[in-house]
């Protein structure tokens, strides 16, 4: 399978064929034109948190519907993590409210939100490495069988089942009382939305899942979304890569210091207005300004000491002693 | 769907001998490390115990009543502080505790002449209620349990030693001579069964029932993945609805309880309470952790380990005296040794893992 | 690592290969030792590390002694002052089927039926340092050691004698019913005022702050009565810092460095020693000879080492013998 192509302008990225084939498999539901309909199974409005002096966000609002993806993005800073955070119930906003289905409500703990099926998969906080797959799997919901206090969890059921989902999403696992920390960095992350899905999670919130992958596993956690969706969940997907939130949204909400920068759906915008609204645009664009300078004036210097080193007599050494030579130069500008 | 699961990558894992499996186990290295200490005794001891026809000397039966006993008191506190070392926390008031509940125990049925039936349960309600509030106390200021339990050991003590003065003017609380035929004090300290001068006592069968409970929560309930979790990552664990507050409560409470366990065994043996007693063995609680394949930063440990971390501890001490080594050279011997056991400990779990 | 590993279990084993034979009784020097005596083993099993300087000294009689008699002497004592860990040194003492036992009984109580299994093994047991009035009822042979009690009584009315009606008593070890007694006998002696107040004998800093402190919150104190070299220095060091050096008597049991030099220098009244060198020296002796020719001295009653007295006339001898015998 070919690496998608790196963007080196501003031509819009791509996915590459065969991604792009199965996405268009699943129908107009991967990719609507229009927004989806319907009441919103979770939704923040006008939500404000403070820390002390520090406003962590200020009317802020976010809604995500059943089979839809809303892409939260923003630079680091801008509230993301607050905001999901009191979706999940750790915190609770000190303005603003939470509905879900339509209808208000107030989480108590983060276990109250996994209960009304809010499911958060954190950035690195998605697993426990020092523990097996099965028991990281069931982690908060052991599976039981006896009673009173002969209830003992369930290992053999919990192996099973383990095994089972992670089969389904494409890992085999030989062994699932094998340590989590065997598994790679993105087949973690996607054992987490297993479990989040296993649990019957209406809404799936996920908190930067590809910033500390590769591009290989990226592309598998961002699958493993789709499939999400395709599932009629609601899915919240945090990142600061636009790159990687483009092929999958379908709605875009921009926070940027800790305000709603912008809310479009899938079509309305494209990478570089999303960069900018973010707040980095700029910054980006005077960077490959600099790059692009400092790479011509490496080409001028490796050109001049090419021809250095073609004044001096030859020796059968001296294709490598060009070489030496470019190396060696420090670059100017 | 199908079409992802047609061809699946290979599974990352080598497939493991059993042999290689039964090796990576955190007990297996205090295995090790249990036969290895009973060699080294046994044969410093051997001609010793040789000339005695096997009746005297570490290779003995009173040899082996001597080490055991010592591996069960320190044994049972070592079980429920490894499972609160898994949750990620320390418990330094178990010696001080330890000494608190002698003390309470001995007063009520000594100085107050109030039945076994009332002073035991009452020992218990007062080491759970210090348990639970050295819980509450690291939930609640979020400091280190190390400095927590560290102000709850002083406080402890120093209210034992003013408290017992200020009662009887005494540093030393007899039991009365009843409390040697009392019933419900036999059940924690009674001899079980007598070989010569071989003393086998139910302290014994406590240490088994402790660790036998203790291994079943950690492993076989929904309560003992909690302790992995919260070790592992406090925050982790409470993002996915595990309840760490009252996990990590419950813990304190349960080494609170095994201290005050320890005090109800010793001190009806012993026949009066001392306000010293217990002095150094929240450290000895945590060696046996530790050699028991316990890791300090919590996450991972096994109180099967313990129980064998135990156990060498127990040898240890009775073997140097056994081998004849000049007391002198205690101390350096007993590090040295522990040090020893721990790295045979982590090598073989490296190895087995295949880590390095 | 594997190489460290190596190196660390090597040291290890070389330090207790060393230890080993440390410990094991150098054979007979002097003549007149018999050959048999050298499968003669005597268990000791007391109260006191031999970190502390008095516990030094009756450990010193106890290895002369077994280089004298020429008979194999093993020495132990709990870590820290945990009567349940010491019963369990008697145990394994006694497990070792020795021809004789010696133990100090700072608690009746918990080691008495400790003892009283030794005796019913049929081991000899003598009692040292403490425990002279609890001994006999345990089935051990004799008692070599001071009277707390009497030793007590006697600097209670030296102090007396020299004026003292208030006086601190000065308890070094918390626990320790022979210290307990020592105070006891003190105010009898003493006949006026008498407080016992506590302090650490882990803690030599903290221990002047207190004395300091109490002395500071009642002036009318003309005597202070410490129980032991770890209880008299932080005093003398008190009294000097409150610049009360002669104007208060200091009186003390046991013997130190410290001790000996405020002697000397006129800050210290007495020590009363009880000699615990002999304490270590003579049960060894006497085990020996109830082995050898079943000779017991005492009749029953106790062997006394003390209470001696070492003031301004004697003390340049004792200084000469500080640390080993004295």
């Amino acid at each position: 399978m070919s690496n998608p192509p790196v963007p080196h302008d501003n031509a819009p990225f791509t996915l590459p064929s065969e991604t792009a084939e199965r996405i268009a498999a699943y129908g107009d539901r991967a990719a609507p034109a229009m927004p989806v309909a319907g009441t919103p199974v979770l939704e923040a409005r006008d939500v404000s948190k403070y820390f002390g002096r520090v406003i962590a966000l200020e009317d802020v609002s976010l809604t995500v519907r059943p089979g839809e993806v809303n892409c939260l993005l923003g630079d680091n800073g801008a509230g993301k993590s607050t905001l999901i955070k009191i979706l999940s119930g750790v915190y609770t906003p000190d303005k603003g409210t939470l509905l879900m289905d339509g209808q208000e409500l107030t989480l108590q703990s983060p276990r109250d939100a996994l209960d009304r099926g809010v499911a958060t998969v954190y950035q690195d906080l998605a697993v426990l490495p020092l523990m097996s797959i099965s028991r990281n799997f069931f982690v908060g919901s052991e599976p039981t069988k006896g009673w009173g206090p002969f209830r003992r969890f369930d290992v053999g059921e919990a192996g099973r089942i383990a095994t089972e989902q992670m089969l389904e999403i494409g890992i085999r696992v030989r062994d699932p009382s094998q340590l989590v920390g065997t598994l790679s960095g993105g087949e973690r992350q996607t054992l987490a939305i297993a479990r989040a899905e296993y649990f019957g999670a209406r809404v799936l919130i996920l908190d930067e899942p590809t910033s500390a992958l590769g591009v290989k596993e990226a592309a598998i956690v961002l699958r493993h979304v789709i499939r999400a969706r395709a599932k009629g969940l609601g899915v919240i997907f945090i990142t600061h890569n636009v790159q990687h939130a483009l092929p999958v949204g379908d709605r875009f909400t921009i926070l940027a210091h800790g305000r709603l920068a912008g809310e479009f759906v899938r079509g309305q915008v494209n990478q570089d207005e999303l960069l900018r609204l973010m707040g980095g645009g700029e910054e980006l664009t005077e960077l490959a300004h600099e790059l692009d300078q400092l790479m011509s004036a490496d080409a001028r210097t490796v050109e001049e000491a090419a021809t250095h080193a073609e004044a001096v007599p030859t020796s059968p050494d001296e294709p490598l002693a060009a070489v030496e030579a470019e190396e060696v130069l420090p670059p100017e500008g | 769907m199908s079409a992802e699961t047609g061809a699946l990558p290979p599974s990352r894992l080598r497939a493991e001998s059993p042999l290689r499996r039964i090796a990576s186990r955190p007990e297996f290295g205090a295995l090790i490390g249990a036969i290895a200490v009973f060699l080294v005794f046994g044969i410093l001891g051997f001609s010793s115990s040789a000339n005695l026809g096997f009746q005297g000397g570490f290779l003995s039966l009173g040899g082996a009543a001597g080490y055991l006993e010592l591996a069960a008191q320190v044994g049972i506190l070592g079980a429920t502080v490894t499972l609160l070392m898994i949750a990620g926390e320390f418990d330094l008031s178990v010696g001080a505790m330890i000494g608190a509940s002698g003390m309470i125990l001995a007063l009520l049925l000594g100085t107050y002449g109030l039945p076994a039936i009332v002073a035991v349960p009452a020992t218990f309600a007062f080491a759970l209620a210090i348990g639970a509030l050295n819980g509450w106390l690291v939930i609640r200021t979020g400091l280190p349990s190390f400095i927590v339990t560290l102000g709850t050991q002083l406080i402890l003590r120093g209210g034992t030693i003013a408290v017992t003065r200020a009662l009887t003017a005494q540093t030393i609380v007899t039991l009365p001579a009843s409390a040697k035929d009392d019933p419900l004090l036999k059940l924690f300290s009674a001899n079980l069964l007598t070989i010569g001068t071989a003393r086998f006592n139910i302290e014994l069968l406590w240490w088994l029932g402790v660790v036998f409970v203790a291994s079943w929560v950690l492993l076989r309930t929904r309560f003992g993945n909690w302790i992995f979790a919260v070790g592992g990552s406090a925050q982790a664990a409470r993002y996915v609805g595990v309840p760490v507050p009252r996990v990590k409560i419950m813990l304190f409470m349960a080494t609170a309880a095994s201290a005050a366990l320890f005090a109800c065994i010793t001190v009806p043996q012993v026949g009066s309470a001392n306000v010293l007693n217990g002095t150094g063995f929240e450290f000895q609680a945590i060696i046996t952790a530790v050699v028991g394949g316990t890791l300090l930063t919590g996450g991972y440990g096994s109180v099967i380990g313990s129980a064998l971390g135990a156990l060498i501890l127990g040898m240890t001490n009775l073997g140097i005296f056994y081998a004849g080594i000049n007391t002198d050279w205690y101390q350096v011997v007993l590090g040295l040794l522990l040090l020893m056991a721990v790295l045979v400990n982590s090598y073989v779990l490296r190895r087995a893992s295949g880590a390095r | 690592m594997n190489i460290k590993k190596g190196v660390v279990a090597l040291a290890g084993l070389a330090l207790i290969a060393g230890a080993c034979t440390s410990s094991a009784s150098s054979s007979p020097s002097g003549s007149g030792a018999s050959a048999d005596r050298s499968g003669i083993l005597i268990e000791v099993v007391t109260h006191g590390q031999a970190s502390d300087p008095f516990w030094s000294i009756f450990k010193n009689g106890v290895d002369q002694a077994g280089k004298d008699m020429g008979v194999k002497v093993e020495y132990s004592a709990p870590q820290t002052f945990d009567m349940n860990a010491m019963g369990q040194l008697i145990d394994a003492a006694v497990n070792k089927k020795p021809a004789g036992l010696v133990v100090s009984i700072p608690d009746a109580t918990a080691l008495g039926p400790h003892i009283q299994a030794a005796v019913q093994a049929g081991i000899p047991v003598i009692s040292a340092n403490s425990g002279s009035n609890v001994y006999a009822k345990l089935g051990v042979l004799t008692h070599v050691g001071q009277d707390e009690g009497i030793a007590g009584q006697k600097a209670g009315s030296l102090m007396k004698a020299a004026g003292v009606t208030n006086a601190l008593c000065i308890n070094q070890e918390v626990g320790n019913a022979g210290l307990d007694a020592r105070c006891a006998g003190f105010a009898t002696g003493l006949g006026g005022k008498s407080t016992v107040l506590q302090v650490d004998l882990n803690d030599q800093a903290g221990a002047q702050q207190k004395i300091t402190a109490a002395l500071q919150a009642d002036t009318t104190i003309n005597g202070v009565m410490a129980l032991g070299p770890t209880g008299a220095s932080p005093a003398i060091k008190a009294i000097a810092g409150l610049n009360l050096a002669g104007k208060i008597h200091l009186g003390t049991f046991d013997l130190s460095k410290d001790v000996l030099d405020a002697i000397a220098a006129g800050n210290l009244d007495f020590a009363i020693d009880q000699q615990q060198y002999l304490q270590g020296y003579l049960p060894i002796v006497f085990l020996t000879y109830y082995k050898l020719y079943g000779l017991m001295p005492g009749g029953g009653q106790p062997v006394l080492t003390g209470p001696g007295i070492v003031d301004k006339t004697n003390v340049a001898t004792v200084q000469a013998n500080t640390g080993t015998t004295r």
